[in-house]
């Protein structure tokens, strides 16, 4: 299934599809929309990926988190010894000088892990409600009014949990499926 | 008291982590969390000692009278110190006692959460927060038997725990809301007020069967008691604090809690007499016959709950009183024995009492605690035991002398076992001391030296520390306030004589006991019989009939399961359209087909083709893709009625379907046709009439229109109350938030499902 048409373009897509999926996910509250469509447009964009370059090729691409570490050199403060790994931790992909003194951590981002963190945020949402005194899944907003995101509240919190999970289980479902 | 019970709820899934990160100093915070419970619920004594009661109420779920209702009173604030004192204590044994356990920190979560789920069962003024905690500790206790889960034996007997105190839990579930039904209530305060509308209803006695199934699983009454000598396999400290001191008492709990709601009828206090003074019996009896030292202790456990229901049962002021001192003093000494118990075992490796001899001068600390323990345990003068069974003897001889009769022989096999456990082991110098792997440790000591030093406290001044507390807890299990004074000293009466007697008694049966060892055959034939020989038959039975019935079912033909499913669905659509026989007016219906525009009969028409070609195909990839045309009229279809939601998302699932199943088509095998045509008719028969069934129902809901004005509330409050101008959306997250987070939780459950499945059939193929 490689051709070259869709292997460049999506490459480039797949920003453009996590950018309308989250456009997506603000716009329900007034316009059609919502978490769960969201959560499938954003999925959509690493299914052809996957179609394209495969299972193995996706994970390491875009669910896993490579970070640097370094021991604390002499003379320096603790702070500047961290703004200096964050500095090479920012620059993606780009060599480093002296490669192999890095120790190199490797956090893995599994779609169950985003099935989790949906849920939980989910089932959260409401809490907040529940401190404030009503019951359960109250919705509480605040006053403020931000462009395209509307008005944020417990209930695109909630939203934002259906986004996640719908995202997880359609690529863990992809995974599964796309697994040789 | 929610923020500090959240709080620690919290804590107890980041405990592995402090555990981790503080190492050897972690356990200050560990031991902490259950000390400022302790100190916090102690702050509430004064108020509560002077019969008063503190509530704290949360709507949870308004409609359905669920609410988060915290609900202290005496009875609840005594267990609460209980659970939370006992807690602190615990969590600094278990730091001791697994040291270089690699699952500690897993323990110390599965403890916090444990004791979180009691406190919120205590606490608990609704029926449903009952059950909710009551079942949360079923699974803390699951986790907590199957410790050491390399084990097959751990695993099992963690299994067995959870079933029957699940099994117990449906039932207790199924009490509370036949419970809720007749007393017109979910809150237990008010419950309580209405103890002639609950025991004048039809539904009492099948709600009190329910109820006590329950409230007897947890405490292991007979005969359900097999469980609890077999949890026996978690590790120690979880073994005091659950099979002790706690959860095995959140049956008593309920018995006490409900008591003035279901007391009254002859059958609530026969039940829970005789169920109570069998288990009693029944489990002194067993523990003479053990030689391990926890199964005796777990045996003794379950007679001593037999008598806390027995005393229940008997109801009387003096009963209660007896009941709720004996309860304090039983959770004090067999808690300090139990973990004199795990020390002998770290300490020599064994638990058989056979093989252990004067052991006093390896672990003088542990030597001390067990005898304050045990004479505690044997009702010895100035100890709480002592005051605990003068109280139990003058209740019972209130009642009836059998009843005392048999207390009494409970009470010597108690001496006997006391003797075992304070003197046999540690002081007996008969032969050679046992051989110890290491010294005994005096800081694990220190855990059943505070227990025994509060348990002579207690007995030396009842006044002072227990009485107010104890008394308050009596009231509430009684449902009216009693006069309350606890004195170590009676005087000369015949109870004194009788305990006398108890004690030469149980001392007398010590040295039979030392003579005679040889098990009984008769007995262990029936032993392989009993109860829990039943329960494995009965999980083999239903595993056996699960699989034989997944294969009739179940049989591996995807076709015959959509097939199955179907004709369940039109079955029950036609028998109800039988028993209703509503008559369908058709002539209406064809005079709205003239309505129908231009672009929708289109719509309509392009999906005959595409019908026509799913038919014929004989490739996959071309079915899939004629079925998504369908799918995508549809989507069209919802468009053009107003529904860009639906429509949006129909579109976005048909794609998914159409690219996922690429994704696999090329595992499948080649398609083709091995039954004959007149084989498949019947598949045709099916799909023509699920088809035509669902027509017909539908066009007799248009027919009746739905009378509801949830439309126009929707659309009038979702932008007032919703903030938002999409309804369905509102809906989803707002509205009806509550069913979303069902249907997540289902598909987050799903979706592990559909993993598990695709994984275990890559295992069978990377075996093969």
């Amino acid at each position: 299934m490689r051709t070259i048409i869709l292997a460049t373009a999506i490459r480039l897509l797949i920003p453009v599809f996590q950018i309308f999926s989250v456009y997506i996910l603000f716009r329900g509250h007034n316009h059609p929309g919502g978490g769960f469509i969201g959560g499938l447009i954003g999925s959509i964009g690493f299914i052809f990926y996957v179609m394209t370059y495969g299972t193995k090729h996706t994970l390491k691409n875009y669910f896993r988190v490579h970070l640097k570490n370094d021991k604390v050199a002499d003379l320096h403060s603790r702070a500047r010894h961290r703004f200096h790994i964050a500095r090479v931790n920012s620059r993606y992909r780009q060599r480093v000088e002296d490669e192999w003194k890095w120790e190199h951590r490797i956090m893995r981002i599994r779609p169950v892990y985003i099935i989790a963190t949906g849920l939980f945020l989910a089932a959260t949402s409401g809490l907040i409600g529940l401190f404030s005194g009503n019951p359960y899944m109250t919705a509480i907003w605040t006053g403020l009014e931000i462009p395209i995101v509307g008005k944020p509240g417990t209930t695109l919190l909630f939203d934002a949990g259906v986004y996640l999970l719908v995202f997880g289980i359609v690529l863990k479902i992809t995974f599964v499926m796309a697994e040789e | 008291m929610l923020y500090f019970i959240l709080a620690s709820l919290i804590y107890a899934f980041i405990a592995p982590f402090v555990h981790r990160a503080a190492g050897k100093y972690g356990i200050a915070v560990q031991a902490g969390v259950p000390l400022v419970l302790f100190v916090y619920f102690a702050t509430f004594l004064p108020d509560v000692q002077k019969g008063e009661v503190y509530t704290e109420i949360y709507n949870w779920v308004p409609s359905l009278g669920v609410q988060l209702y915290f609900y202290l009173d005496g009875l609840a604030l005594l267990f609460t110190l209980l659970i939370s004192g006992f807690g602190t204590l615990v969590m600094y044994y278990a730091s001791q006692y697994l040291k270089d356990d690699a699952g500690l920190g897993r323990l110390y979560m599965y403890l916090t959460l444990f004791m979180v789920a009691m406190l919120g069962l205590v606490t608990a003024g609704n029926l449903v927060t009952v059950f909710i905690c009551w079942e949360l500790t079923s699974i803390t206790s699951y986790l907590l038997i199957g410790h050491t889960h390399e084990k097959e034996t751990a695993r099992q007997s963690a299994l067995q725990a959870l079933l029957v105190t699940g099994l117990g839990g449906m039932a207790l579930m199924a009490g509370f809301v036949l419970l809720g039904i007749a007393g017109d209530s979910y809150t237990i305060p008010e419950l309580l007020t209405r103890n002639d509308l609950i025991t004048h209803s039809s539904l009492y006695l099948p709600m009190l069967i329910l109820i006590l199934l329950g409230a007897f699983t947890k405490s292991a009454q007979f005969p359900f008691h097999f469980w609890l000598p077999n949890a026996m396999a978690a590790p120690t400290p979880v073994s005091a604090y659950l099979h002790s001191a706690t959860m095995v008492k959140a049956g008593i709990y309920l018995l006490a809690r409900l008591s003035p709601a279901l007391s009254g009828p002859d059958v609530w206090h026969f039940t829970l007499l005789v169920i109570g003074t069998t288990t009693a019996l029944l489990g002194a009896f067993l523990a003479l016959q053990n030689s391990d030292l926890k199964a005796i202790l777990a045996y003794t456990t379950v007679s001593a709950l037999g008598l806390l229901v027995s005393l229940i049962g008997l109801g009387t002021d003096a009963a209660i009183q007896s009941m709720v001192v004996f309860l304090l003093a039983h959770a004090l000494y067999k808690g300090g024995l139990f973990m004199v118990a795990g020390n002998i075992d770290h300490a020599a490796g064994t638990r058989e009492y056979p093989l252990l001899n004067g052991l006093h001068k390896q672990m003088r600390f542990t030597g001390i605690a067990a005898m304050l323990a045990a004479l505690s345990m044997a009702g010895v003068l100035p100890f709480i035991g002592f005051i605990a069974k003068e109280l139990l003897y003058e209740a019972k001889a209130a009642s009836s002398y059998i009843i005392l009769a048999l207390s009494f022989m409970v009470s010597v096999a108690y001496v006997a076992v006391a003797t075992i456990m304070g003197y046999r082991i540690f002081w007996h110098n008969r032969s050679e001391p046992t051989k110890l792997k290491h010294q005994g440790q005096v800081t694990m000591a220190y855990p059943p030296l505070i227990l025994g030093i509060c348990a002579l406290v207690f007995g030396l001044m009842p006044g002072h520390f227990v009485a107010p507390i104890l008394g308050q807890a009596a009231s509430a299990t009684l449902g009216e306030t009693i006069d309350f004074e606890l004195s170590l000293w009676h005087g000369f009466t015949p109870v004194l004589w009788l305990s006398v007697l108890t004690i030469l008694a149980g001392i007398f049966l010590y040295s039979v006991l030392q003579k005679k060892r040889e098990p009984i055959a008769i007995l262990q034939k029936l032993y392989a019989n009993g109860p829990n020989k039943l329960y494995f038959v009965l999980l083999n039975g239903l595993q056996r009939g699960a699989l034989h019935l997944t294969a009739t079912i179940q049989n591996g033909y995807l076709r015959l399961y959509i097939a199955s499913i179907i004709l369940t669905q039109v079955a029950l659509l036609l028998y109800t359209i039988w028993y209703n026989s509503p008559t369908l007016q058709l002539q209406q219906k064809i005079n709205l087909l003239q309505d129908v525009l231009f672009h929708e009969w289109l719509l309509i028409l392009l999906v005959l083709p595409a019908i026509y070609m799913l038919l014929k195909t004989t490739s996959r990839l071309t079915a899939i893709a004629t079925l998504s045309i369908i799918g995508y009229t549809a989507s069209l279809l919802y468009y053009l009625f107003g529904a860009p939601d639906i429509a949006a998302t129909q579109l976005l699932i048909e794609t998914l379907t159409v690219v996922i199943f690429v994704l696999v088509l090329h595992k499948l095998p080649r398609f083709q046709y091995l039954t004959h045509a007149h084989r498949r008719i019947k598949f045709v028969v099916i799909s023509v009439l699920f088809g035509a069934t669902m027509t017909y129902v539908l066009l007799l809901v248009k027919q009746f229109p739905l009378i509801s004005n949830l439309k126009e509330y929707y659309g009038q409050n979702a932008y007032l109350l919703g903030k938002g101008k999409n309804i369905v959306n509102v809906i989803l997250i707002d509205f009806r938030a509550f069913d979303t987070l069902g249907e997540m939780t289902v598909l987050a459950v799903a979706a592990i499902g559909i993993f598990a499945l695709l994984r275990l059939r890559m295992d069978k193929e990377e075996k093969a």
